[in-house]
């Protein structure tokens, strides 16, 4: 991470189209494979980007309450040496995928990070690992023996495997060249991922731990998209010329169908895969336009992907953790109440990924859609105005599941799971005030017609989320503000039960008078990671870890790695946590408003690699 | 005499050897065959050795061999005869089939790829 | 004065930022009761603040734009002649560049002192209707960059910088809609209004893009002295139309307005009354010269459905925000028809005024509810003994809401009538008239609703807690002073603002549309006298039902457009399981078969295996010497 930063620093800003930092060793004579890394405006991004999600999943790791296994996720229980030691060999492939200049020796790279990442999703991943892990490898390396053939087409016609002299020349035929823009697309197709080769992304996001979803959205998807800017179209022009519509159409199918596959999921992070499709589709979408706007939106697309994606999965892999699921039915709602911080940033990942402007994400797509008002012009105009139409529709939906996923998850009131947890009953140690009483159902609702009834507007989604919810959340919908409100009004009074479930009053001040509030600042990152964990001095005689945070909530875990019961408290983001987070949010904010800093960097790189006219 | 009569000799052993390989059940019957062969090939070196009046005697000299290194294998299968005979009680060789596997249902996903054994083994052409 | 200008974007931003990372934070962040305090104090501080400061460089620079000798035809290029225009930097994205730049013109400042005047009566008026709520500081920081992107709309120089204004006023109605997400029917108004406007941003994108790219440049400027053909402008402009529909709730973008009402009242007020959803109309009258015939007069079909449509809609609603949200929607295509009309003067006359009196109306009727703890109109009743003040002032509101003189809403409205009458649209009798009818109807539905809610006999009902979606209770009092002082002040210029009109005025047709209005309310009110417990909307005899919801424009959308989307949703899922990955996993059935054919000559037997190695030397053996 520090090299990066130094690299960073080091950069010419003012040359950013130039290679620099240059290597270039002889490595097998016989073949003449050259060992040939260097950084340009496209690669630094992306190499910053790996090092520091890198770096931020260390962190990440670091930071865990190495205590019982209290996560669904085994993250911090198994072999932790051996997890390290396969996320550097990935980080190893994924910084050598990005400097090589060598088509061979980013081919080899290519390949590397393939193995760890099988073994991070093997054997620290979720349930179904195997499958979804055997399935990612073999997909991915059929894809990438495809990839091969393209490249060793490359290497037979013109006698040299070398990207930057490739890329200023173009000697092969026309027909030579599409069929191995199609070779080579194929194969970074399936790492993009773009549609129909996409199946595979849902189930490794899915069952991969966080670390490893994190670095797999954020840095192995960048690599399929970095193959097209570096490899494919530099070297091959005339070929994607020719195939470019067939990308554009493919792209934006995935923009609306990884859309449409969000609305109807159910599991949290396969939908944020999904999305990650949509995503990608942007990005494709503005390769295919093969103008310098559509690919540096797409480069800078990738970036923005691989801060927010990287950030929503880590949100996710923290609400798995706490929840001990992923599956929306059974988290219920009220997020923002039991867990305000998450919740929050949650919200704020969720805004940034559909593309609002000021947040990172919204360059990438706005300036695709802009390439694809007026792609180059070889291409088709009125085919791609219909892209840019889809897209566009594509952008709605983006916004609607997200919203409707931010509505099921964050808001309302915090429902059980619909299955009863399987641990001991939570409320535990002394001192800690019994909140698992029912909700006072104190005030009678003055009737929803206090608020106006939408009528049947969305009323499908209504029903549906509502059914998505667990059964009978009680209607008490005045009580939070007579909580809130009032103030005084707090869970023991008049307590009529609901139903046999309990429900905590999550809005109501929290009084944890042995609790130290030692004011650990909600942004301090750099604290000892180990001060959140403290085992309270109980005569419990089950491990109890309590969790405490200087801020509102406390966490009390049973040591049996069962889902938090109904009443208990989760505990709201943790200093290691944020330490991760923040940076993600910052930058995302920083790219956001300031979009040059990007641009500035790939464009005049873009625009050599294109032969600005 | 004429080199043709021990060639042809040579032939028909080495074709009675491989009749025996192939179509004999009994174990020992095949290893007695595969001798044929071998010595059927002996002739064939010594034959040609003398009629090619060789400087250096190759064609002796890898029949020493051959006749060294068909000791040790005739060794070594007698002693795996054995060993089945002590096992199965049987030394039928259309009954040591553990090569073969018996087709079972397939996986759909593939994610057991362990439960096909590979199999080695030459196929038919 | 662009330093000014960015000031006035940028401190509320700022404000924003403080008050969601910094009200809790030194000091106590857990949420006891003290702590709550605190923190809505210590937001509050930043909020009203930056408020202040906004408005104050507002005025400073409509001094400094100020004077005579403005020419045109555009009132605000008389009183406020001078602009200025800067640019931050360019950023270069490999086309066009889009140029981070603000410029100030009388149009932009005039709206920006409506927006900031707005802003700070709802930011101090939200201080006194949320006392207490935990969550005070992000909302009040949300309000906060809400305006920031208010007036970074209103000062952009360049369209794409305005849309990201544009988009992030979007994304704060969003959470300030859904402030109250426990119920989770306001988190649905919420997501539904986003989505809404999101879908008429689309249009608006790709009509900035047609722009831009025609003009060479996305500077506004640029674009208006570019003369770009007529084909091009016509397509540009109505999928500019699209946003303004969308984020003025014109029809068919207009259904998300009534739920957003969801929202607290002082975000009704500021939002969907002045600030926001008027955002459709300046834009129009920003790029005025764009507009070509054909698009206004769609624009002109669109405003006169709409105006008479939701006037009726108004009519018949028991909700007293409901009512008011539909006034809304009726009164933007006032701002609308006269847009098309020709006249962006009497739009933007009408839009400063309406945004006074709306919002005034919006403040008073967050003080009736909040006094009521309901917003339903059968639960009001004979409140004028009880809140006095609030009585004047919405009286004042309800006055210019129907255009009785001398009150703003008089001059604008009648601006927008002669507008209409003087245009040579093509359509102009279809506006004409349905401006006139409208006028009738908005006469009787606000007499309906003053009538209700503050004659007649009480029903206030000592409500324990408040329902969801309304702040807490006080009863048997007038509102608390952070209420009502932004409600009085804002009666001033709803009052008085329209005076600045009165040259223009053309007195006869000023008559006929007050007689109407009249006619209106008189009708009403006979009504009610004859049954004052009866509501009067039941002249509307069976239509009553229609109008009510809208004409059922909610359930069309809702059969028409989400229930097949998410239909076809869960397709999509079952032909990727099935279809897409069942082609993978078909896959890797195929390869399985396909071995299991190579395996049928794996039966074990030892003696096959050689037979099969001694046919294959033969065949090589054979071959070498045929071909050897």
């Amino acid at each position: 991470m520090a090299l990066a930063v130094a690299v960073l620093a080091a950069f010419d800003y003012s040359a950013p189209e130039r290679m620099q930092f240059e290597t270039d060793l002889s490595w097998i004579p016989g073949l003449n494979l050259r060992f040939h890394l260097g950084l340009d405006g496209i690669s630094l991004p992306l190499v910053v980007l790996t090092a520091l999600l890198s770096f931020l999943c260390f962190g990440y790791l670091a930071g865990r309450p190495s205590g019982p296994s209290q996560d669904a996720t085994r993250l911090g229980v198994l072999r932790p040496r051996a997890l390290v030691f396969t996320l550097l060999v990935l980080e190893f492939g994924m910084l050598g995928t990005f400097v090589a200049l060598d088509l061979l020796l980013f081919f080899v790279f290519f390949e590397v990070v393939l193995i760890p990442m099988y073994f991070v999703i093997a054997i620290w991943g979720g349930t179904h690992r195997r499958a979804a892990a055997i399935k990612f490898i073999l997909y991915t390396l059929l894809g990438s023996a495809v990839l091969l053939l393209g490249l060793l087409l490359i290497w037979s016609q013109t006698g040299t495997l070398d990207m930057v002299a490739l890329a200023k020349s173009h000697p092969m035929s026309r027909s030579v060249q599409i069929i191995a823009f199609v070779a080579i697309g194929i194969g970074l197709a399936v790492k993009t991922p773009m549609w129909p080769l996409h199946t595979w992304l849902p189930d490794a996001h899915t069952e991969a731990p966080t670390v490893g979803s994190v670095l797999l959205a954020g840095v192995l998807l960048k690599m399929g998209t970095y193959g097209f800017a570096r490899i494919a179209i530099p070297i091959l022009p005339e070929g994607a010329e020719a195939v470019a519509p067939w990308l554009g159409a493919f792209a934006v199918i995935g923009i609306v169908y990884g859309s449409l596959a969000c609305l109807a999921q159910n599991d949290l992070k396969r939908m944020i895969a999904y999305s990650s499709v949509g995503h990608m589709g942007f990005v494709l979408l503005g390769f295919a336009t093969l103008t310098p706007v559509g690919i540096n939106a797409a480069l800078f697309g990738n970036v923005a992907h691989g801060l927010i994606t990287g950030l929503l999965f880590f949100i996710a892999g923290a609400i798995k953790e706490r929840y001990g699921t992923a599956d929306m039915t059974r988290l219920g709602g009220g997020m923002l109440t039991r867990l305000p911080y998450v919740g929050s940033l949650l919200t704020f990942a969720c805004i940034a990924s559909l593309g609002l402007p000021g947040l990172a994400g919204f360059w990438g797509e706005m300036l695709a859609l802009q390439g694809a008002f007026q792609p180059a012009t070889a291409l088709p105009r009125p085919l791609f105005l219909t892209f840019m139409t889809i897209g566009g529709l594509g952008a709605v939906l983006t916004a609607a599941y997200f919203l409707l996923m931010l509505s099921r998850i964050t808001h309302g009131h915090p429902g059980e799971p619909t299955t009863t947890p399987p641990g001991p009953p939570v409320d535990t140690a002394e001192g800690i005030p019994d909140l698992t009483e029912p909700v006072a159902a104190a005030t009678e609702s003055t009737g929803d017609s206090a608020i106006p009834a939408p009528g049947t507007d969305r009323g499908l989604i209504a029903h549906g989320s509502d059914e998505a919810e667990g059964p009978a959340v009680p209607v008490g919908g005045g009580d939070e503000f007579a909580a809130s409100a009032g103030g005084m009004h707090r869970a023991e009074e008049s307590g009529v039960p609901v139903g046999p479930q309990a429900m905590v009053d999550p809005g109501a001040a929290v009084e944890m008078p042995r609790v130290e509030e030692s004011a650990v600042p909600v942004g301090g990152g750099d604290r000892s990671e180990g001060s959140s964990v403290r085992v309270r001095g109980t005569d419990r005689t089950e491990e109890s870890v309590v969790l405490v945070r200087g801020d509102d909530v406390v966490e009390v875990i049973s040591g049996g790695g069962g889902q938090p019961g109904p009443g208990s408290k989760l505990a709201d983001v943790m200093p290691s946590e944020l330490a991760a987070w923040v940076p993600l949010v910052a930058l995302t904010v920083f790219f956001g408003l300031w979009p040059s800093a990007l641009l500035a960097l790939t464009d005049p790189a873009v625009q050599s690699l294109l032969g600005a006219p | 005499m004429h080199v043709v009569y021990p060639a042809v000799v040579a032939a028909l052993l080495f074709s009675i050897g491989v009749y025996g390989v192939l179509a004999r059940r009994n174990t020992i019957l095949v290893l007695m065959s595969v001798e044929l062969m071998l010595n059927a090939v002996n002739l064939n070196l010594v034959t040609f050795d003398v009629w090619l009046r060789d400087q250096l005697h190759g064609g002796q000299v890898l029949t020493l061999f051959v006749i060294v290194i068909a000791a040790a294998e005739v060794g070594i299968g007698l002693a795996i005869v054995l060993a089945v005979f002590r096992n199965r009680q049987s030394i039928d060789l259309d009954r040591l089939r553990d090569l073969f596997e018996p087709p079972n249902s397939s996986d759909p996903d593939g994610s057991q790829p362990a439960a096909t054994k590979v199999t080695t083994g030459v196929g038919p052409e | 004065m662009i330093v000014a200008a960015a000031l006035i974007v940028l401190l509320p931003f700022a404000a924003a930022v403080a008050g969601l990372l910094g009200s809790r934070w030194p000091g106590g962040v857990s949420r006891t009761e003290e702590n709550n305090l605190r923190a809505n104090r210590r937001a509050a501080w930043f909020a009203v603040s930056a408020a202040v400061a906004a408005l104050a460089l507002t005025l400073w620079l409509a001094w400094q734009t100020s004077g005579s000798g403005g020419s045109g035809d555009l009132f605000w290029a008389e009183f406020l002649p001078g602009s200025a225009e800067g640019t931050l930097t360019v950023i270069g994205t490999g086309a066009i560049p889009i140029s981070v730049g603000l410029q100030v013109n009388g149009l932009s400042v005039l709206t920006a002192i409506l927006v900031t005047v707005v802003a700070l009566a709802v930011q101090v008026y939200s201080v006194g209707y949320l006392r207490g709520d935990s969550r005070f500081p992000s909302y009040s920081a949300f309000i906060s960059l809400f305006t920031s992107a208010m007036l970074l709309v209103v000062f952009a120089a360049d369209l794409l910088v305005l849309y990201v204004g544009w988009e992030i006023m979007g994304l704060c109605s969003y959470l300030l809609i859904g402030h109250w997400w426990e119920d989770r029917a306001n988190s649905r108004a919420a997501v539904k209004a986003f989505l809404v406007t999101r879908l008429g941003d689309v249009a608006f994108l790709f009509g900035i893009f047609t722009l831009g790219f025609a003009a060479g440049s996305f500077r506004i400027d640029d674009i208006i002295a570019a003369n770009l053909p007529t084909g091009t402008l016509i397509l540009a402009t109505m999928l500019l139309l699209g946003g303004v529909a969308g984020k003025s709730a014109q029809v068919p973008l207009h259904t998300w307005l009534p739920d957003a009402m969801a929202g607290p009242t002082p975000i009704s007020a500021l939002i969907h009354a002045a600030t926001m959803v008027a955002a459709g109309i300046f834009i129009v009258a920003r790029l005025f010269p764009l507009f070509p015939q054909p698009t206004l007069d769609v624009l002109g079909v669109l405003a006169a459905i709409g105006m008479l449509g939701a006037a009726l809609a108004a009519f018949a609603q028991d909700d007293l925000k409901r009512i008011l949200a539909y006034s809304t929607i009726s009164q933007l295509a006032y701002m609308a028809a006269a847009l098309a009309a020709g006249s962006p003067n009497a739009a933007i006359f009408h839009l400063t005024s309406h945004g006074a009196f709306k919002a005034l109306l919006f403040l008073c009727a967050g003080a009736v509810i909040h006094h009521v703890g309901s917003n339903l109109l059968s639960h009001m009743g004979g409140l004028r003994r009880a809140m006095p003040i609030t009585f004047w002032t919405m009286t004042i509101g309800f006055a210019a809401l129907m255009g009785l003189p001398p009150t703003s809403g008089f001059f604008s409205k009648d601006a927008v009538v002669l507008a209409i009458e003087h245009s040579t649209s093509p359509i102009r009798l279809l506006l004409y008239g349905s401006a006139l009818i409208t006028v009738g109807v908005t006469g009787a539905y606000a007499i309906r609703a003053w009538l209700r809610t503050f004659f007649g006999e009480e029903h206030v009902q000592a409500l324990a807690e408040p329902a969801p979606g309304t702040a807490h209770v006080f009863d048997g009092r007038e509102a608390p002073r952070t209420m009502v002082w932004p409600i009085s002040l804002l009666a001033i210029p709803a009052l008085l603002f329209g005076f600045i009109g009165v040259a223009d005025m053309d007195w006869p047709s000023a008559a006929i549309s007050l007689l109407v209005a009249l006619l209106g309310a008189g009708i009403v009110y006979t009504a009610w006298r004859s049954a004052p417990h009866a509501d009067p909307a039941r002249l509307l005899g069976p239509f009553r039902a229609p109008c009510e919801q809208a004409f059922y424009l909610d359930r069309a959308y809702a059969a028409l457009i989400a229930r097949p989307i998410l239909s076809l949703a869960r397709g999509v899922v079952r032909t990727d399981t099935h279809v897409v990955d069942g082609a993978v996993r078909g896959s890797a059935r195929l390869t399985i078969g396909l071995s299991s054919f190579a395996k049928l000559a794996q039966n074990g037997n030892a003696q096959l295996y050689v037979t099969g190695l001694l046919a294959g030397v033969l065949l090589i053996a054979v071959g070498a010497v045929m071909w050897g």
